[in-house]
């Protein structure tokens, strides 16, 4: 019984997890036991569904510094499967375990099951372009993109086993300087409704048509990579992408957009996906659910106002 | 010398002419760079197309066969379309297949080109793609070497292959920028189809091929189409002058794809994919457009960068000629005892391989093609003669001189035929 | 003098690859090869720094016999010489026989300071390898760098981690994986290029490294690889005046419920 563990710094992502470890426990018949550095979310974790909790002690506050002793603690239980958390510092925590274990890692799991007695992921490869079924052997670590499932109910009723471990945390680096970068806009991974800029939009002052579009339909505004980092016309937080932020809006709708693969592995989760470009064979268009073939200038300004009086 | 490298012979253009030559004087033991500006040999290049064997035979015996081509032309066909129809003369003729060496083949150039610098490789020639030379270094009226960013390098002779619009031979002072009256411009897609398809669709066996050139496409403006199946695509596309298409106020897209949509030719690419799409100037001048001195002291001029394009209407040359032309000036630097020497000895090799005697020959077709009739009335006048004479309705049609002269009439006159007809003879 | 090393990956470049629409099916058969993107900052960053402390460049690379071409590309970059494991295992490697073969070099180089490697490859984006060869040498790894500079024996970098930016300070050796915002690579210069046929290349196999059957088999099987295809309505209005085209954009968002 050796257990599905699941591991985040950030209790809500851990629980969110959670939703997956049960459906897999079923499967697998498995329990659920939850790692945290977090010693006063270990109840909460146990509501979620989490049979066990496992409380890693150690003195610092550095969350990839428990790397080495979460590795320990799964080398002694041999878990079947360790999800962690696809936050950056997740990310590197799982790196660093999975080596300290010497087991294999799928990062940003997008679909997990148990099929035929093994585990077995998809995940996205070339930018999006395909996606990669396989079949885990032995253990293995998996991060979960963040929100990928949804928190599960809390049952306060629910008990299980809380044990505390005192660690030895990795000191060698020191940690200064830890400076919350002030978003400059909304949140666009958690918008409802997202206008997207492309290179098509020729200059910045254009970026008005995308604003007013925006602002007629209650949106917050988005863009594509080079239009933040080549540009900067956007922070890079307002990027849409692989490398960039997912969105799962009601609508995305985009100006000026080509699609490339990168983009659109970013969006795929919209419900609607409606793409403006000048260029039929943009592919974008392949990955929209509606479209217009035209000039975004002429285009942007005669939606904005139907919009408006729509409404 | 210490840091300065200097080199036997730059080569500025990865392409047919700039390869073929560095292959030559690579093989004969001179140290050459060659400089691409594109990512790899052939990436900034776009032909038609189709490459003459005869060239590649020139350059090293036995070389056609290791290059990767396309389809051998058994099939050379004319389209004349009009607005609902079209006319095609197909000329099937096997004997351009028999002997050891095809006459020629369809090409897709990004493999071609790539094949052939890799050849010029390794021969020794050094290949430095991803690179754009900026400038000649020119000092006391001698083109000694080139200026890539900030780098220096030096050569005996700086041979220019970079293309149809040559700012190596504007720098050299040899010839201005183009004008629009001096090109064309070329669009073209590579539409993809099985092999069979292609071979039902334009009645061929195996690997044979067609090449067809297309007049009536271009709505009016100077210019026409082409048609070249490939092994396992078909590249399609459009030529014409810009300003013409200005006039109009037609976009060159819409063009195009009024060219494919078109009912006889719609049929021929129906079910393919489109996997490339590509554009380039084409210089229409012919040996006009060639210009008065190809060299200077340190300097030569071949392939497009020369202007060594033949369009007859029936058909374009100009792989071969670039290969011929990269030849002659490897020849002219092997031979010349000094470097005043290889400019004339290149303006003789040009005569004795014929290529400058060829292009002479062809030298008014360009005028011929000129003629705005030519995209814009005869090949409608020609499809309503068809029409006229393949029409059955059960009525009594007009007598038939009667009848094509009528039509004729309603096209164009008396007058501006016979002016057309001797511009034609006078300068075929 | 200290030595940094630059890993790369050598891949097939997506834009090239081609989904077979029956099968879904990748067809790479018309594709290049290419430094993975965020490798390419790795190398420049390398090169920068060691410009700027007097140090001691290469490049390390774990690939088959046709990353051959990625020496010359690498080289024209700033290294000043070139490792390879040349080995078809690479063709078959996951991120965990992929650290195990660097590492293994990295021991095999001997000298290592600051060891740089791009956040993710542009094929697989696992994200793994950097902090894996880090753990398995058993020195530090600072990931998703955006910035960094080398004071003494110490690496100071900035690293951006979703919503807050923090300040690492760790002495050498060490493993940074560095986000592509860090640089913008240079293009390779004339010189460059040609000078790079002239630097020294080392180049080892797998067996080379003493590896164990263990540490060199990956750890997962793949059971596909097939291409995504998003199957959306695509609807898209093409024809028509832009006003009527925008009319009917909106009535269809108004059935669907969104606007």
């Amino acid at each position: 019984m050796a257990g599905i563990w699941i591991y985040s710094e950030d209790t809500i992502i851990a629980q969110q997890i959670i939703t997956l470890g049960k459906e897999l426990a079923a499967a697998m018949q498995q329990p659920i036991c939850a790692l945290t550095i977090n010693e006063q979310d270990a109840q909460s974790l146990i509501a979620a569904g989490a049979d066990k909790v496992i409380v890693l002690k150690g003195n610092n506050l550095w969350p990839e510094s428990y790397a080495a002793a979460i590795a320990a603690q799964a080398a002694q239980a041999q878990p079947d499967v360790l999800f962690i958390g696809g936050t950056l510092r997740g990310k590197d925590l799982a790196a660093k375990a999975a080596a300290a274990l010497q087991v294999g890692l799928i990062t940003d799991a997008q679909k997990v099951q148990f099929v035929d007695g093994a585990l077995e992921t998809e995940r996205m490869l070339y930018g999006g372009l395909a996606v990669c079924t396989e079949v885990l052997g032995g253990m293995n670590v998996i991060t979960i993109p963040p929100r990928a499932y949804d928190v599960p109910a809390q049952d306060a009723s629910r008990s299980g086993e809380i044990v505390s471990v005192d660690v030895q945390t990795d000191a060698t680096m020191a940690v200064g300087n830890v400076c919350p970068i002030v978003r400059q806009g909304a949140d666009i991974s958690v918008a409802e409704k997202l206008v997207c800029v492309g290179r098509g939009v020729g200059k910045q002052e254009d970026m008005k048509l995308a604003e007013d579009l925006a602002a007629a339909m209650g949106a917050e505004i988005c863009c594509t990579r080079s239009v933040a980092e080549d540009y900067h016309w956007l922070p890079n937080e307002a990027y849409v992408g692989l490398s960039g932020q997912k969105v799962k809006p009601v609508i995305y709708l985009s100006m000026g957009v080509s699609g490339q693969v990168q983009h659109v592995a970013g969006i795929r989760d919209s419900k609607v996906i409606v793409a403006i470009d000048t260029n039929e064979n943009a592919p974008i268009f392949a990955a929209a659910d509606y479209g217009i073939v035209g000039d975004l200038y002429q285009i942007v300004p005669l939606l904005t106002e139907a919009i408006k009086n729509k409404a | 010398m210490s840091e300065e490298e200097k080199f036997d012979a730059i080569i500025v253009g990865a392409g047919p002419a700039g390869s073929a030559c560095a292959y030559l004087l690579a093989k004969e033991g001179k140290s050459v760079l060659v400089i691409e500006r594109g990512v790899s040999a052939g990436s900034k290049n776009v032909t038609g197309g189709r490459v003459y064997t005869y060239a590649l035979e020139l350059l090293e015996p036995g070389l056609h066969a290791e290059a990767p081509l396309q389809r051998k032309v058994v099939r050379e066909q004319i389209m004349m379309l009009g607005e609902q129809s079209g006319t095609t003369i197909d000329y099937v003729d096997y004997t351009y297949n028999s002997g050891d060496v095809p006459q020629s083949y369809t090409v897709l150039r990004a493999p071609f080109d790539e094949w052939l610098a890799g050849k010029a490789e390794e021969q020794g020639a050094m290949v430095a793609a991803g690179i754009r030379v900026d400038d000649l270094i020119i000092r006391d009226g001698k083109v000694v070497g080139v200026l890539a960013g900030e780098d220096e390098m030096f050569a005996d002779i700086v041979i220019a292959a970079d293309g149809v619009n040559s700012f190596m031979a504007q720098k050299a002072g040899l010839r201005n920028d183009i004008t629009a009256h001096d090109v064309g411009v070329g669009v073209k897609e590579i539409i993809e189809l099985p092999p069979e398809v292609i071979q039902q669709r334009f009645n061929l066996t195996g690997d044979e091929g067609a090449a067809r050139l297309v007049l009536g496409c271009t709505e009016g403006t100077t210019g026409g189409g082409f048609l070249y199946t490939n092994k396992d695509s078909i590249s399609l596309g459009v030529i014409f002058a810009p300003e013409g298409a200005a006039k109009r106020g037609k976009k060159i897209h819409e063009i195009f794809q009024d060219f494919k949509m078109h009912p006889a030719v719609y049929p021929l690419i129906e079910g393919g994919t489109t996997v490339e799409y590509g554009a380039h100037l084409v210089s229409e001048r012919g040996w006009k457009g060639v210009p008065k001195n190809l060299y200077r002291d340190g300097f030569v001029a071949i392939g497009d960068a020369a202007g060594f394009v033949l369009n007859t209407g029936t058909i374009i040359r100009g792989i071969d000629l670039a290969i011929v032309s990269g030849i002659a000036a490897a020849r002219a630097v092997l031979g010349a005892k000094d470097s005043a020497g290889v400019g004339p000895a290149y303006m003789q090799e040009l005569e004795n391989l014929k290529l400058a005697p060829t292009m002479k020959l062809f030298a008014g077709f360009p005028e011929i093609i000129d003629i705005p009739r030519i995209p814009a009335v005869y090949p409608a006048m020609a499809s309503e003669i068809m029409n006229y004479m393949f029409k059955i309705d059960g009525q009594v049609p007009p007598k038939m001189t009667k009848g094509i002269w009528d039509i004729v009439k309603k096209h164009v006159s008396l007058g501006e035929l016979l002016a057309d007809g001797w511009k034609g003879v006078r300068n075929i | 003098m200290p030595t940094i090393i630059a890993c790369y990956k050598w891949v097939l470049d997506e834009q090239d690859i081609k989904i077979n629409p029956g099968n879904l099916d990748l067809d790479t058969s018309r594709a290049k090869s290419k430094i993975s993107e965020y490798d390419r900052n790795a190398i420049e960053e390398a090169v920068l720094q060691g410009e700027k402390m007097g140090a001691e460049v290469a490049s390390l690379t774990f690939g088959s016999s046709n990353a051959k071409q990625s020496l010359k590309d690498a080289l024209s970059r700033g290294p000043g010489k070139a490792y390879w494991v040349n080995d078809d295992l690479a063709n078959k490697a996951d991120a965990f026989v992929t650290a195990n073969v660097l590492a293994a070099a990295l021991k095999k180089i001997g000298q290592y300071d600051v060891i740089l490697c791009g956040e993710g490859a542009s094929d697989t984006y696992a994200q793994q390898v950097g902090p894996r060869v880090a753990t398995l040498l058993g020195i530090p790894a600072i990931t998703f760098v955006s910035e960094m500079k080398i004071e003494g024996d110490k690496v100071v970098a900035t690293r951006k981690i979703g919503d807050c930016t923090e300040e690492v300070t760790v002495p050498f050796p060490v493993v940074v994986t560095l986000l592509p915002e860090i640089n913008k690579p240079r293009i390779p210069s004339l010189k460059q290029v040609l000078g790079a046929a002239k630097k020294p290349t080392t180049e080892w196999s797998v067996a080379d490294l003493g590896l164990t059957a263990e540490e060199t088999t990956a750890k997962n099987k793949v059971k596909s690889v097939k291409g995504f295809v998003m199957s959306r309505k695509n609807v898209i209005y093409k024809d028509g005046a832009p006003a009527d085209k925008v009319a009917s954009l909106v009535a269809s968002l108004t059935k669907e419920g969104v606007l």
